[in-house]
């Protein structure tokens, strides 16, 4: 690759949003070559890692990007970290253009007292150890028998599906076992789900709410003592109404008793601080003028996500450009915050692929015909990354492991990943 | 004869579709456009082109957002579209029971309703079904292409 014309683009991250932006750079700078890197030894960030694994059909986008990494001119390095294994200043060395597509993947706080006791646990802790996450024990802690979810957005309804589902609606998923079955052992009896919105203003899809309300599992109500209208009064656009619908349908007394949870809606309330001696205890909340006390045995916040790294200060203002300097650049999660699904990060990488090619044309950019790329990374690095070729061997065998009525048993350890990748296990 | 392929698309797949139906085409066809239905002006088309249309499904088995301002313009001045004869090809997910593959019905019914006259199967690609959507479409394309090549009757 040395010595070609093009320009040399580190893409850092490997989720939706790095590998759109690695498309919608080759479509305008052909001759660009572009390395993804990614601290992982797996690419693809929050499709494996967050996108639930009993959600295999939205997984199934990476098939896209499968195309963009045979490409020839998009190179993967795994097992590479920016702040670890290479620093920003060597990156921009390197590469005339550095994009940071890193995502944010620390839980957002729930900056409430009683907020750090113990069994109060991250959205992001949940999901990442169901889907195998190196960064995360195994198992998962244990839930109890009363279960306060905060929040409703997507990531809760995800969570709350994972609460309400037995073992056999998992076929054909990549579940982490493990985690399941520590869950499974000794499941919720009752689920309370908080919104700070009234149902229809909630931020879940209503296909999510459908989905729940198709499965047989669980029983849902809304609170004897409400305080918690189902929608204001307001006129109510499409999105509205469906979810307002589908809340219905979740609570239609037609709707059969099914096994599983006891699931209360309560939309409408403020976590107003968690109480418990040791660990949680209960939820209070305020419900207009009343206050709501929940028992509970854990809680878990789903309430969005944070820049978790050295990278924090880069990326703590959301914002409406990419570009942050000459040469740096930022898309997705880490340019627009957390919000917005899989398919908003084509888009996001659409318009920072347009600032970098105009910054290319307009000068601004200044290219250099030194600058080496990957190859200029220290050769340690780069015998350590894992090239994409190599993820397809570590893959295979996540697949060929697989026990009945799973799709994969993806490895969680990182040092194990990256020594089958490299066929040293 | 000439064609278009035209996408509409929220995260890319039907691009890529487009683009590997584009490149077939291209191997036997002099005259081949692939375009993005949100850079194409419905004024634009007419019987001239064979038009193919691959365009996914959203929100509510509702049009991919970049297919929408497509469709607004379409209502706002409604091209004569008689004699253009064209083929669909429906992006969804079965998952989505109710709305399935809905998307590229809302441009279909358009078309129609001006005249156009569709040719050949209307395919279909079920991104739960883990099929490759650019296989099942060039497996779908020859097809279509044989009944285009047929006179025109109707
Ligand atoms: C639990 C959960 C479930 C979701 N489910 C869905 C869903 O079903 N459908 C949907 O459309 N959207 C879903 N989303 C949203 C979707 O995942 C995001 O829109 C998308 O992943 C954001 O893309 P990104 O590339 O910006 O970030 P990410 O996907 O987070 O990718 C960032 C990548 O950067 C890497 N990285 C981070 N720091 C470094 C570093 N210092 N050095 C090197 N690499 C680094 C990470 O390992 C990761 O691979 C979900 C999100 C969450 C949190
Ligand atoms: C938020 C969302 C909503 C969707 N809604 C539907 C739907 O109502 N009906 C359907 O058949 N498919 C639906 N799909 C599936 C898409 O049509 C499918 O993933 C398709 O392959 C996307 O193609 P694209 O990449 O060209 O946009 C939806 C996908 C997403 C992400």
């Amino acid at each position: 690759m040395p010595g070609s014309p093009g320009p040399q683009i580190a893409i850092v991250g490997s989720g939706p949003s790095g590998c759109y932006l690695a498309q919608a750079l080759l479509r305008s700078l052909p001759h660009a070559e572009i390395t993804i890197i990614d601290r992982l030894a797996s690419p693809f960030g929050l499709i494996r890692y967050g996108v639930a694994a009993d959600h295999q059909h939205t997984k199934a986008i990476t098939r896209q990007f499968e195309r963009l990494f045979q490409a020839g001119n998009v190179r993967f390095a795994g097992n590479v970290e920016l702040g670890r294994d290479v620093g920003l200043d060597e990156l921009r060395a390197h590469f005339d253009a550095v994009v940071l597509a890193t995502g944010l993947s620390a839980d957002r706080a729930l900056a409430l007292p009683g907020g750090e006791l113990p069994g109060v646990i991250g959205a992001g802790t949940v999901t990442r150890a169901l889907n195998a996450h190196p960064d995360e024990p195994t198992t998962l802690p244990d839930l109890g028998s009363d279960v306060v979810l905060i929040g409703a957005g997507n990531v809760a309804l995800d969570l709350l599906r994972f609460l309400v589902k037995a073992e056999s609606d998992y076929d054909a998923s990549d579940i982490a076992d493990p985690a399941l079955e520590r869950y499974l052992g000794s499941p919720a009896a009752r689920v309370t789900v908080a919104s700070r919105s009234d149902a229809a203003h909630a931020k879940g899809d209503a296909q999510m709410l459908r989905e729940l309300a198709a499965l047989p599992r669980a029983v849902y109500r809304l609170p004897d003592d409400p305080g918690s209208a189902l929608a204001d009064d307001g006129a109510l656009d499409r999105a509205q109404a469906g979810r307002l619908a589908a809340v219905e349908e979740l609570v239609a007394s037609e709707r059969p008793a099914h096994p599983g949870p006891a699931v209360t809606l309560r939309f409408g309330v403020i976590p107003v601080r968690i109480l418990g001696e040791e660990r949680v205890e209960a939820v209070e909340f305020a419900a207009g003028d009343d206050v709501v006390v929940v028992p509970a045995t854990s809680v878990i916040t789903a309430v969005g996500f944070a820049a978790s790294d050295p990278l924090a200060e880069l990326l703590a203002d959301h914002s409406e450009v990419g570009g942050i300097e000459p040469g740096l650049y930022r898309t997705g999660w880490a340019k627009r915050g957390p919000s917005g699904g899989i398919p908003e990060n084509r888009a996001c990488a659409k318009s920072v692929a347009e600032e970098i090619v105009a910054d290319v044309t307009s000068g601004a950019l200044p290219g250099s015909e030194t600058r080496l790329g990957f190859d200029g990374l220290p050769a340690d690095v780069r015998a350590a990354s894992v090239d994409y070729a190599q993820w397809l061997r570590l893959e295979q065998h996540e697949r060929e492991l697989a026990p009945s009525g799973r799709i994969r048993r993806k490895i969680s350890d990182h040092d194990r990943m990256v020594a089958i990748a490299h066929d040293r296990a | 004869m000439k064609f278009t392929v035209l996408y509409g698309t929220e995260s890319g797949n039907s691009e890529l579709i487009a683009e590997d139906l584009g490149a077939k085409l291209r191997e036997t066809e002099l005259d081949v456009e692939v375009a993005d239905l949100q850079d194409t002006d419905p004024a634009s088309l007419g019987a001239d082109r064979f038009v193919i249309v691959v365009c996914s499904t959203h929100g509510d088995g509702d049009l991919p957002n970049t297919a929408i301002p497509f469709a607004e313009a379409f209502d706002a001045a409604l091209p004569d579209l008689t004699g253009m004869r064209y083929a669909m090809f429906g992006l969804g997910d079965t998952f989505y029971e109710a709305t399935y593959s809905q998307g590229s019905e809302h441009i279909d019914r358009r078309f129609a309703a001006q005249g156009a006259i569709r040719v050949g199967e209307y395919g279909r690609h079920d991104a739960s079904s883990w099929d490759l959507g650019s296989d099942v479409a060039l497996e779908w394309l020859p097809g279509v292409l044989e009944a285009a090549a047929e006179p025109a009757s109707a």
